[in-house]
């Protein structure tokens, strides 16, 4: 079943009298369940894309359906809650709030969904034993590696149960060690609760664990393949 | 540091509004319990014209009413006559008091002002009429004089002056200075400066003494327009913290001044009335007196000394309006604490926002951080303020240095500050307040912020 349908999308920027076309043109389709790596060189538009498909940018013209909604029709509150209820976000940078511990981390999102105390403690206590940070859970942040915080991370975008994972280069930070358990931990919680996983990577790793590799160069995609049978 | 000037500025504002509020209370204090009493019966004539000809018309109908009436029982009737007391030493011109004293103390607690040494409340009899007088007014007399006996010298050792000084006080043992001035000018002959600013008020206060059994002649108009003397005899010297009250205030036996004057026994110029504690609305007995007697004048202590009524009705709104200015100064700093925080911290929204939060939420976020903030300087700055407050209003605050000028509009120099409870749930509102309103602009400012916008900043 497909759950992200794009349609010649296309977004410039416009930097004084120079137009950047970071994505120029793309038609892309989503199943249900997928593993897949957005790759190519830098400034390639695997990051611009990712963001028009989890609503945070909008694009210059075509179309992002996702789960059924057209992005673009949503209003900004629409989007907020769209965000909130179906997209789980992985950023490169962590990005967790350093003043919650690992468990409040965790749960950050299922609280602005409003859920109940006991349900929210189930699912992170459930999260951080799968992510291997059980002990860690009234750790903060800082006292965190850096793998140690992305699957903090990688709990958090979990935690609310999303349809989509979107990851923006999650191993850029990590060493390799990290980067294969991130990797594993990923891909199993993918397999358990079919979620949607995709990453915008250059990492030779991700792209190896990947079960697709769409390939963009200057916002074109220039190779789109499938594992195991696939194209 | 945004939490410390708060504190700072709460402890400030609270203890500024505590003092004046003391102030105040003890201001009101005094012009109802020693000066005024809540309510005056007067006849509206001797308000145009102060001749003792215009006396309270009708007055065992006043008097039985005041007595049947709940509320009215703490009264006092007096008599008044302008008078010019004179002694061999100075004169000046004063309003003599005809009063019944234990009726009077129901109603003033100027028996309670009588200084040190300066004798009693009509209690001692004397050849003479009694008379007491303020100490204003025995200076003036010159009645207060000045001499260093052994026992001054006891005292001041006690009040630990050096050895050394009282030495050199010894040429001036057993003189007598019947003014101020003289004896300043013979300490300062033996006195450094500096020993003078150190222990001179000491010595000053020591040193004088009130010649209590003085005789004072007054002379005043008589009821049938002649001129008309009397002596009378000095029994108590009081002080109260207005020196204006002092100045013009002398109290003789209402019957000795009916005597010298020619006035009849029941002739009263004035009722005075307080309050019992529970009964504070001196209007709605005001209304009553008045209904009953409209012929006479009736006025309460707001309208009889209008400083003080003002004060009191408008302190809430002068502490409001102190801590209000505190504030409104603080919300700046506020504000730019807020506006740094934000800007350290945009990565941190674009990322709250991206992954699903409201605006709406990161308002309230923003408000709640900045109203926690100043809440918690302005708490520690209230309990702190509380707690000077509670220390000074029992030890008092001593302005002696300048006293002079306090007293001579009816301020106490000694300030014991007092604060009421409700200021402080008054201040936790206005903090509450100002909070959300410094929140709008840092909080307005973030959600400016798009989420693909901020995460890109590193």
């Amino acid at each position: 079943m497909k759950v992200i349908e794009i349609s010649n999308l296309h977004k410039t920027y416009s930097e004084s009298e120079l137009e950047v076309r970071a994505v120029d043109g793309i038609t892309l389709d989503f199943e249900e369940g997928e593993f897949a790596a957005i790759v190519g060189p830098s400034g390639s538009g695997k990051t611009t894309l990712l963001n028009m498909i989890g609503g945070l940018d909008v694009p210059t013209s075509g179309e992002v359906l996702v789960g059924g909604s057209l992005m673009s029709e949503l209003k900004d509150s629409e989007l907020t809650d769209f965000r909130l209820n179906n997209i789980g976000f992985v950023f490169q940078a962590y990005n967790l709030i350093p003043v919650l511990t690992v468990k409040e981390n965790t749960e950050f999102v299922m609280r602005l969904q409003g859920k109940k105390d006991e349900e929210c403690e189930k699912r992170s206590n459930e999260l951080l034993k799968a992510v291997g940070l059980e002990e860690r859970i009234n750790a903060r942040p800082v006292k965190l590696s850096g793998g140690q915080q992305q699957r903090v991370a990688v709990a958090r975008a979990l935690a609310a149960k999303p349809k989509f994972v979107l990851a923006d280069e999650p191993t850029a930070n990590l060493d390799s060690k990290s980067t294969e358990t991130l990797l594993e931990i990923m891909e199993r919680l993918n397999r358990e609760e079919n979620i949607t996983f995709i990453f915008s990577t250059h990492d030779a790793r991700v792209v190896k664990k990947a079960r697709r590799i769409i390939t963009l160069e200057d916002g074109k995609i220039i190779n789109d393949v499938r594992k195991n049978g696939g194209e | 540091m945004v939490v410390f000037a708060i504190t700072l500025g709460t402890i400030a504002g609270v203890f500024v509004a505590g003092m004046m509020n003391g102030w105040v209370a003890q201001r009101i204090d005094s012009v109802i319990y020693t000066e005024l009493g809540h309510l005056k019966i007067q006849n509206p004539d001797y308000l145009i014209n102060e001749e003792s000809q215009y006396s309270l018309p009708d007055i065992d109908s006043i008097l039985a009413f005041c007595e049947t009436t709940p509320g009215l029982e703490n009264y006092t009737t007096r008599s008044k006559i302008v008078s010019m007391a004179t002694t061999a030493g100075g004169s000046t011109g004063v309003v003599l008091k005809g009063i019944i004293p234990e009726q009077e103390k129901r109603v003033s607690d100027v028996y309670l002002k009588i200084l040190p040494n300066g004798g009693d409340y009509f209690e001692t009899k004397s050849k003479l009429p009694p008379v007491v007088i303020s100490g204003k007014t025995a200076e003036q007399l010159r009645i207060k004089n000045f001499k260093i006996t052994q026992q001054v010298l006891d005292s001041l050792t006690r009040q630990e002056v050096p050895n050394e000084l009282l030495e050199k006080l010894k040429p001036l043992i057993d003189t007598r200075f019947d003014t101020e001035k003289k004896f300043k000018t013979a300490v300062q002959k033996v006195w450094h400066p500096n020993e003078i600013r150190k222990h001179g008020p000491a010595l000053m206060r020591t040193a004088s003494y009130l010649k209590t059994r003085s005789k004072i002649t007054f002379s005043f108009t008589k009821q049938d327009g002649q001129i008309g003397y009397q002596t009378f005899q000095v029994c108590g010297v009081y002080k109260t913290t207005n020196t204006m009250f002092d100045q013009m205030n002398a109290f003789v036996k209402q019957e000795d001044l009916a005597y010298a004057t020619g006035m009849d026994m029941n002739q009263f110029h004035e009722i005075s009335i307080v309050l019992p504690e529970n009964t504070k609305d001196a209007n709605l007995l005001k209304n009553r007196l008045a209904q009953k007697f409209g012929h006479l004048n009736v006025m309460t202590w707001k309208e009889l000394a209008p400083d003080a009524g003002m004060m009191a009705d408008f302190m809430d709104v002068y502490y409001y309006m102190i801590m209000g200015i505190i504030f409104f100064a603080l919300a700046f700093g506020i504000i730019n604490t807020m506006l740094m925080s934000i800007l350290e911290r945009i990565k941190e929204l674009g990322m709250l926002m991206a992954i699903g939060m409201k605006k709406k939420k990161v308002f309230q976020m923003i408000m709640y951080e900045t109203v926690f903030l100043t809440l918690t300087g302005s708490l520690i700055g209230m309990a702190l303020g509380g707690l000077l407050i509670a220390i000074t209003g029992t030890t008092g605050l001593n302005f002696s240095s300048v006293a002079e000028g306090f007293e001579a509009v009816g301020w106490a120099a000694i300030v014991y500050p007092s604060i009421e409870t409700s200021f402080f749930i008054g201040v936790t509102f206005l903090v509450i307040i100002i909070g959300i309103l410094a929140s709008i602009i840092p909080a307005k400012k973030a959600l400016k912020l798009k989420p693909v916008e901020a995460l890109r900043i590193e």
